[in-house]
């Protein structure tokens, strides 16, 4: 190929490239990409050129390493032409295979396939892969396709062509109109009309001005521009091209980060090439323009993607920006009008030449065309980068392209915008993205990187990193910028630390709006934007801080011993009792356990386990199956029913109303710590929830009853069939102190007509009635509406009771059902049936008596603040479920007759008590559990009870100490062990057949060996801290 | 540290330099080398490994660029160094996706391992250690390279191995 002296030479070699194209060419493409290349594919592109020499098919299928397919997580791609089959992740030992089955033979191997995690199905072709599906590649069109730095492959693919056509047909009015009316707005972050932009510097006199491809992606989280670069730098070449064709530039710059080597390497041969072909430099292709371009690499400062900053940086001077006006088009390099577009603007303006503004327009939203690359990377199971049209929902982008969150965690939020964005929470899952509808919410488009954040990231911690960020960042040259986020800095650090101070937040906001105003810059102007949308957002997190020195992520190292431990609303020293069950230490175990939590039976068997969510172990295969060990240890030890300490005795001081987990804890803490305490129950049984809730085959009353006949061995007195009419009235009999625990046993009503027929009975009610041996009536077809722990607990009581069927009504879909995954698995294999999407609307009866229930079918309409989807009626669903009892699971009430005028209360949720003691608005009593939460976790009313303990005993002149936790198992998993995949343990059950007609204990316990083997997974953090924090204090001493 | 002096240096190296971007000792040929400061610092880091200060000295006199516009740029850019590099770089992103999952754990376990912070050099002059503010590998978090190799999808251990196994090699 030589010059291309003319616009018909380049069209004819063009037409001729084009048309030798074969589509049935057999061709391997490799990606090679950044992502690829690190996971290995320059030795699988070098495994298969081995091999189709060997076979002597080397002339018929070629092998050609493309620009980055974008699915970096699942690196080496390999795509397979023409049938264009997928294989992720290759290894040199698939080649073989590959070449015989697939390039030669046409068959698909089944085990290389992808798997998406969302159905488990196998999916052979790439374009069936959900992870491209769903995207519309415009811009990265070409990148799964072409040798970067071949030009005649992206000449054959229409490359060039809007050049030649925007230099031979249109005049640079024409085509600034074209760009502009398309609605292109810039993708550096501010979104300003490239189109108009170029219309400034096209009017600013001056006969020399200069073109600048901003490809200085210093935003922590974007990696698109090095992707476009790296992929199809002739793209972004022809961008350019025609960008200074329309301003009038003859010089043009590309600004690329130095830390990105393969996108300068690329471009650097691109440029070459093109120039060769006479596509750059003096009167390109005949048409008498001139225009040539260089490239600059950036010396690593992230304040030079600022365009004045980025211009000194040009000029040789320390990368500061200085103020605007003059804008970079009338003044910029070396005081020429100048204009500066980042990488993936310039990647789109071929298109909008060659397809028209019609076509550009007809993508995207009202005020924003086009498509948007995203890098998707975090704690997302498909990173990688995404195009998609603008006005495309998080969601899609997180769940249905992404692939969720692993290991199921709850999403959080989503950085966008890097340091300068903001955290878009959940309830925003369902807005229609675009440059103006993320303003609103506080944060920006930014250059698109796009940071997923699960329940396990801290939000606080995020929010001192991008402050770290922009702090080290700051180019020092005013004062608001450098001084204000170093004070911001400083605050947020010791919120992390743990000695973040009342007030702390409100410092920090007058401080980000002060930089946010006064800084010269873009950088400092959107510095304060990460912590000002957390706090807007996560207002709560920065308090528990501060005020609780919790982190709920157990995240902030300073605060956090060991996630588990710290996510334990009781604070259970977990790595130190399950590090003693591995050396089968079993009463040793158990002791631990007691120290801060006396429910092991009960917590064994119901707990929701907030520590199995923080496992760190999850990051190697699975986490500890944690609950199931407290069992073992408890239902296992040889001596344990012995009281802790020796029974408090003295005079009773403090009252408790109420047995449940929250009452009975607090009286078993003051015991350790020497107060006796009187509890008083309504009923005639102790426990609360737990006996008259809970069935037994999920907690039998012999292991509740172990737990309770333990606290009660340390000197608490229990009165049953004790009803506490007026809390007031136990602060005159003398007692000094009183702790509410009388928990939420009030179901929510419906509110529909029928609700007062026979046959509809509320699911606490129920449940009571049941444990309480009343007079029960179970119905032969039951019809259970909620979808909460109660309502499947519900359900398979009314099972076991004899139900011969039975039936959830659930409003949502399963996936949002608040009840334990597990208990509902264990309810649809016990024949439970399940109906999502369904809602109540009357319930219908004969004689007085419930015969059925009509129904609206519903589906997910917008996230609500939880970010759990919204059911919305669907119109002339209407249906009827038949059915002779209706059992209302829908949520709980506090139970507060006995305050009346009392404490206060907020009357639809419960008590109101400070967070970290339980004190109520009245002096002396403390108050924790369900009627504060309105229905809470077992464990989180057990924590409730020990926080008012340590009230209760301070306030009476004790110290507030439990018994010091000490560390006695130093056991760790050997080296080789941390590296194995061991999969999680899981308790055996009762078959279901045995399950009917009875309430025997479904799950039975672990075995010794599984335990001691389950218990050796621990990664056992605690000690890695103590190691971390001996090595440090090592290092100071030798200072 | 002695200070050290020009002659220690090959400073035709620098000359070559200085030539490639076209500086000549003519000053009346419009040529702004000054303004060509960070592509002219970039390659004498590239030609002498790192700046080495009597060179700058000397290009200083040589062009007419005061040293203290040079220090100013220098300082003020992260990839310039005064100071010998080790013969092995280990960047640690510091990038957003790698801090979300976890790429703390993998800065301590490379410290540690070396015993260098941010910035430093062993003293058998081995191994130079960088923080990067990102390095655009974010599918891979945590990332970590040496010199220009990629490795993703760190764990703690794992970044440990890699770099005990550069140490065995050059051992």
């Amino acid at each position: 190929m030589g010059r291309f002296v003319s616009v018909k030479a380049f069209l004819d070699h063009q037409q001729q490239l084009s048309a030798t194209l074969d589509p049935n060419a057999k061709i391997i493409t490799i990606c090679g990409g950044t992502g690829c290349t690190a996971f290995g594919s320059p030795n699988v592109r070098k495994a298969f050129e081995t091999e189709l020499e060997k076979r002597g098919v080397a002339t018929d299928v070629s092998v050609k390493v493309t620009g980055c397919h974008g699915f970096c997580e699942k690196g080496p791609v390999v795509v397979i032409l023409p049938s264009k089959v997928f294989y992720p992740n290759v290894q040199v030992e698939d080649v073989p295979r590959i070449v015989e089955k697939t390039v030669i033979n046409n068959e698909v191997i089944d085990e290389l396939l992808y798997v998406d995690p969302a159905t488990k199905q196998k999916i052979a072709y790439d374009h069936e892969v959900p992870f491209y599906a769903k995207q519309t590649r415009l811009v990265f069109r070409l990148n799964g396709l072409l040798d970067p730095i071949d030009l005649d492959d992206y000449i054959a693919h229409d490359g060039y062509l809007a050049a030649v056509k925007a230099l031979s047909e249109m005049t640079p009015d024409q085509v600034i109109d074209e760009v502009r009316d398309a609605g292109l707005r810039g993708r550096g972050g501010a979104g300003f009309p490239a189109g108009v932009k170029w219309g400034f510097c096209r009017k600013a006199p001056g006969d020399e001005k200069y073109l600048v491809c901003n490809a200085d992606e210093g935003d922590p989280g974007a990696f698109m521009d090095r992707s476009v670069l790296e992929g199809t730098p002739h793209a972004v070449i022809e961008g350019m091209i025609i960008a200074a064709y329309a301003i009038g530039a003859s010089h043009g710059i590309v600004y690329v980060r130095a830390e990105y080597p393969l996108a300068v390497c690329n471009t650097r041969v691109a440029l070459e090439q093109a120039r060769d072909a006479g596509l750059l430099g003096k009167n390109i292709v005949g048409t008498g323009f001139d225009f040539d371009i260089e490239i600059r690499e950036g010396a690593g400062a992230f304040v030079c993607g600022e365009e004045t900053a980025l211009i000194a940086s040009l000029e040789g001077k320390r990368g500061m920006p200085r103020a605007r006006p003059p804008f970079p088009a009338n003044e910029g390099y070396r005081g020429k009008p100048t204009n500066i577009n980042n990488v993936e603007t310039l990647a789109n303006v071929p298109l909008i030449i060659l397809k028209g503004k019609e076509w550009y327009q007809s993508i995207g939203t009202e005020g924003s065309k086009g498509t948007k690359i995203f890098a998707l990377a975090g704690k997302v199971n498909n990173t990688g980068l995404v195009e998609v049209p603008m006005g495309t929902t998080l969601r899609e982008i997180v769940f249905d392209i992404g692939g969720g969150i692993p290991k199921n965690r709850k999403f959080k939020a989503a950085q966008m915008g890097g340091p300068s964005g903001g955290c878009v929470p959940a309830q925003f899952l369902d807005l229609a993205i675009d440059y103006d509808s993320v303003q609103q919410i506080g944060a920006i488009m930014g250059s698109g990187g796009l940071i997923v954040m699960d329940e396990n990231t801290c939000i606080v911690d995020i929010a001192r990193f991008f402050i770290e960020f922009v702090q080290k960042e700051s180019c020092g040259k005013c004062v608001p910028c450098r001084v204000g986020t170093r004070h911001m800095l400083d605050i947020l650090t010791r919120i992390c630390d743990g000695d973040g101070r009342v007030g702390d937040i409100e410092q920090l906001e007058e401080l980000a709006r002060m930089v946010k105003s006064a800084s010269l810059c873009g950088l400092g102007q959107t510095a304060p934007n990460p912590v000002l949308s957390t706090i807007r957002y996560f207002r709560n997190e920065y308090e528990e801080h501060i005020r609780e020195k919790w982190c709920r992520a157990s995240v902030c190292e300073a605060l956090v011993e060991a996630p588990c431990a710290h996510a334990c609303p009781a604070g259970v020293n977990v790595p130190q009792y399950v590090g003693l069950i591995a050396e089968n230490r079993l009463e040793e175990a158990v002791n631990v356990i007691r120290r801060r939590n006396p429910f092991i039976s009960v917590c064994g068997r119901v707990c929701d386990a907030p520590c199995e969510r923080r496992c760190r172990r999850a990051d190697v295969d699975e986490p500890l199956a944690i609950r199931a060990l407290k069992r073992y240890a408890m239902d296992n030890a040889a001596d344990v029913a012995g009281p802790l300490v020796p029974p408090a005795s003295g005079k009773k001081e403090v009252a408790i109303v109420g047995s449940g987990p929250a009452g009975l804890s607090c009286a078993y803490f003051l015991a350790l710590m020497g107060r006796p305490s009187v509890v008083f129950e309504t009923l005639s049984i102790p426990g609360g929830m737990l006996s008259v809730g809970i069935p037994e085959y999920r907690l039998p009353k012999q292991s509740l009853q172990a737990d309770i006949d333990y606290i009660v061995s340390h000197g608490v007195e229990l009165r049953t069939n004790a009803c506490v009419e007026n809390v007031a009235a136990l602060r005159k009999e003398g007692y000094k102190a009183v702790f509410i625990g009388t928990g939420a046993h009030h179901g929510r009503a419906l509110r529909i007509e029928g609700e007062d027929l026979d046959g509809v009975v509320d699911s606490l009610v129920f449940l009571r009635s049941r444990a309480l041996g009343e007079p029960l009536r179970c119905g032969k077809r039951v019809a259970v509406i909620g979808g909460g722990n109660a309502a499947v607990d519900t359900a398979r009581s009314a099972l076991r009771l004899g139900a011969e069927s039975v039936l959830i009504l659930y409003r949502r879909t399963r996936e949002e059902m608040p009840a334990y995954e597990e208990e509902i698995e264990e309810a649809l294999r016990e024949g439970i049936e399940l109906h999502e999407l369904v809602a109540p609307k009357r319930i219908i009866g004969a004689d007085g008596r419930v015969t059925g229930i009509e129904m609206v079918r519903m589906r997910l309409g917008d996230a609500d603040e939880s970010g759990r989807r919204r059911p919305v009626p669907i119109e002339g669903s209407k249906f009827v479920v038949e059915c002779d009892m209706v059992v209302p699971a829908i949520g709980q009430r506090a139970s507060t007759e006995a305050l009346a005028g009392t404490v206060k209360l907020i009357p639809s949720s419960g008590i109101v008590v400070d967070k970290a003691t339980g004190a109520t608005s009245m002096e002396g009593v403390f108050a924790g559990g369900d009627c504060v939460s309105g229905g809470e976790t077992v464990v989180a009313a057990i924590g409730a009870g020990q926080k008012a303990a340590v009230a209760i005993d301070r306030m009476l002149g004790g110290s507030g100490m439990l018994p010091a936790d000490v560390q006695i198992s130093m056991r760790r998993p050997s080296e080789d062990d941390l590296e194995k995949i061991l999969p999680r343990v899981e308790e055996p059950m009762l078959a279901v057949e045995q399950r009917r007609g009875s309430f025997a204990e479904v799950l039975c316990g672990l075995t010794p060996g599984a335990a001691c083997a389950e218990a050796g997974r621990c990664l056992r953090c605690d000690l890695e801290r103590l190691e971390s924090l001996a090595a440090r204090e090592k290092v100071t001493e030798n200072e | 540290m002695a200070a050290a002096s020009e002659t220690e240096f090959d400073l035709s190296v620098a000359e070559g330099v200085l030539a490639r971007l076209g500086w000549t000792d003519r000053r009346d040929d419009g040529r702004d080398i000054a303004g060509q400061l960070i592509p002219l610092l970039q390659q004498l880091q590239d030609a002498y490994g790192y700046l080495p200060p009597p060179v700058l000295t000397w290009v200083s006199r040589r062009t007419g660029i005061p040293t203290s516009r040079m220090y100013g740029v220098i300082t003020f850019y992260s990839q310039f160094y005064t100071e010998p590099h080790g013969k092995h770089t280990i960047r640690c992103c510091r990038g957003t996706a790698c801090h979300v999952r976890g790429g703390k754990k993998i800065i301590n376990a490379v410290t540690s391992t070396l015993g260098v912070e941010d910035g430093e050099t062993t003293e058998d002059m081995l191994f130079s250690l960088e923080m990067v503010a990102c390095l655009g590998a974010c599918a891979l978090s945590p990332v970590m390279v040496v010199d220009n190799t990629y490795y993703g999808k760190m764990t703690a251990r794992r970044a440990e191995q890699v770099v005990q196994q550069f140490v065995q090699e050059e051992a």
